[in-house]
């Protein structure tokens, strides 16, 4: 909490420079708990001892329009599961030439999914947070340029963002901390809105590299087993990705029905996944229950059927270990209400009942519930 | 009959109805502003997608206080979304960067001088309170 005061402070200084800009303070937080329905299940970082952390963040914008279309916006956000530490989220400038094109430079959000834009804003969208298991590319936020445009065509508005840059921040990979590079990020996407439907498409493709010790160590094994097409399979260096998201999104008077289908693939040792879920909501004036079907498809190769059995067989056994780990076959529905109970807030509260056939001991129950705001 | 009723009161009871009986809503533009704005516009224009007048002038949405029973009934009628709805969709585009909500006023009266002082603005009130200081665009 020091730091976020102290990036605030930054913040607030470098934006109230300029003596006539007027800069707007805007904050989101949730508090979320939850809890697994028994003593030896875990999922999405929770188990059966209630946690208040793991979801739960605070975050403070500020933007200031310096006129002329020109406007910075920075975010700094603390996450419990980060023991609070405050992070620039963002830290953009954006210029507006025209109504429709809206430029931005710095660090943003890539725009993966359908509710990429306000990814931590829960209090923007009917879950806790969006399914876990689609949104599950092991980074949000890019440093690059990004071309937004916007148009009206007959009764459509339709938007275009196309982005370029790269993130080399440590990541989660295979529930591995890594520290990763990501090169040449590229993305793509087409968003059409009429009343009451919204259809959206993206494309992305990445140069992708990450240090894990645990794998170069293996692959070590391998180039001196005289491997080394192995060891370099193993690597995570120059490997490219591509991520494809199609949604859509109906808001039909009380009606809400929002799906996503993603396909994520790397030439990496990590799972191709394909994912998709289907949420259907209604809302009872300032009540909305919902409920989400998801799965997750994740699949590896093994790199080792070329590999006689005998003498490696130990390193064999470990390295299929540590691929087939990846291979999942993921169900979920999630079973949620929505309560606005408050001009600026409102409660959740969410029942996922979790499988994955490929690997039991991931089956789970979890329950959660959280207090939403924004300020 | 009793039974039914009594049901419908215990479930509006438990989800919440909001009132029935409200007052129509003016759309209202300065006297010197002589454009027009379709029903789809207005929608538009205070949901911050629509920034300028068919002639190419700039257009100032401006808003009652977040609760007043006028704006409540604007946004039913007029954007289709109840109040939740629309306060969700302004934090989408703040927290996204996207735009920011249309200045608020307290009362007609406040919305009426601005309004009447501004030719881009467009406003509502309720329209039993509209005097002839401004140009009325449309009843809901």
């Amino acid at each position: 909490m020091k730091n976020m005061s102290k990036a605030l402070v930054l913040t607030a200084g470098l934006l109230a420079n300029n003596a006539q800009a007027e800069v707007n303070f805007n904050g989101f937080a949730s508090i979320v708990g939850g809890v697994t329905t028994s003593s030896d299940e875990a999922l999405y970082g929770y188990d059966d001892n209630f946690d208040f952390s793991k979801d739960s963040l605070l975050a403070l914008q500020a933007s200031s329009d310096l006129g002329e279309g020109l406007t910075i916006t920075a975010q700094v956000l603390s996450r419990g599961e980060n023991d609070w530490n405050t992070e620039f989220e963002w830290a953009y400038i954006a210029y507006e030439p025209t109504d429709n094109l809206r430029l931005l430079a710095g660090k943003q959000r890539a725009p993966f999914y359908m509710f990429s834009d306000f990814l931590d804003v829960s209090y923007a969208y009917p879950w806790i947070t969006p399914p876990e298991d689609l949104y599950a590319v092991p980074f949000d936020t890019f440093d690059g340029l990004s071309v937004i445009y916007t148009s009206d065509m007959a009764g459509f508005d339709t938007t275009l963002h196309v982005i370029y840059g790269g993130n080399n921040s440590d990541m989660i990979f295979a529930g591995r901390n890594v520290n990763a590079d990501i090169n040449d990020l590229f993305g793509l996407t087409f968003t059409v809105t009429r009343d009451w439907l919204t259809l959206r498409a993206g494309y992305f493709d990445t140069e992708i590299n990450a240090k894990s010790a645990e794998l170069e160590g293996l692959g070590q094994l391998w180039a001196d087993a005289g491997y080394t097409d192995i060891n370099n399979e193993l690597l995570i260096s120059e490997d490219k990705g591509t991520f494809l998201e199609l949604g859509f999104q109906i808001d039909y008077n009380n009606l809400l029905i929002v799906g996503e289908f993603t396909q994520l693939e790397t030439d990496t040792v990590l799972a191709d996944d394909d994912a998709y879920y289907i949420m259907a909501g209604y809302r009872f004036d300032n009540k909305l229950v919902h409920v989400t079907y998801g799965a997750k498809d994740g699949s590896t190769d093994r790199l080792t059927n070329d590999v006689p059995a005998g003498a490696l067989d130990g390193l064999i056994s470990i390295t299929n270990g540590a691929t087939d780990a990846e291979s999942s076959d993921i169900k979920y529905v999630t079973l949620g209400l929505r309560w606005d109970f408050h001009d600026s807030a409102a409660l959740k509260f969410e029942y996922t009942n979790y499988t994955d056939d490929l690997n039991g001991d991931q089956d789970a129950g979890l329950f959660r519930t959280a207090l939403v705001t924004v300020f | 009959m009793n039974k039914i009723k009594v049901n419908m009161l215990l479930l509006c009871g438990l989800l919440g109805c909001s009132s029935l009986a409200y007052a129509d809503v003016a759309v209202v533009v300065n006297l010197n502003n002589s454009t027009t704005l379709s029903d789809s516009d207005i929608s538009r224009v205070f949901l911050g997608k629509l920034k300028k007048f068919s002639n190419g002038e700039k257009v100032t949405p401006v808003n009652l206080k977040f609760g007043s029973a006028t704006r409540n009934e604007f946004e039913e009628k007029a954007l289709k979304k109840s109040s939740s709805q629309i306060k969700a969709y302004w934090s989408k585009r703040v927290f996204s960067g996207k735009g920011k909500p249309p200045k608020e006023l307290g009362t007609a009266k406040d919305i009426m001088a601005l309004v009447a002082s501004d030719v881009n603005a467009v406003g509502y009130v309720d329209a039993s309170t509209v005097n002839d200081s401004v140009r009325v665009i449309k009843t809901f």
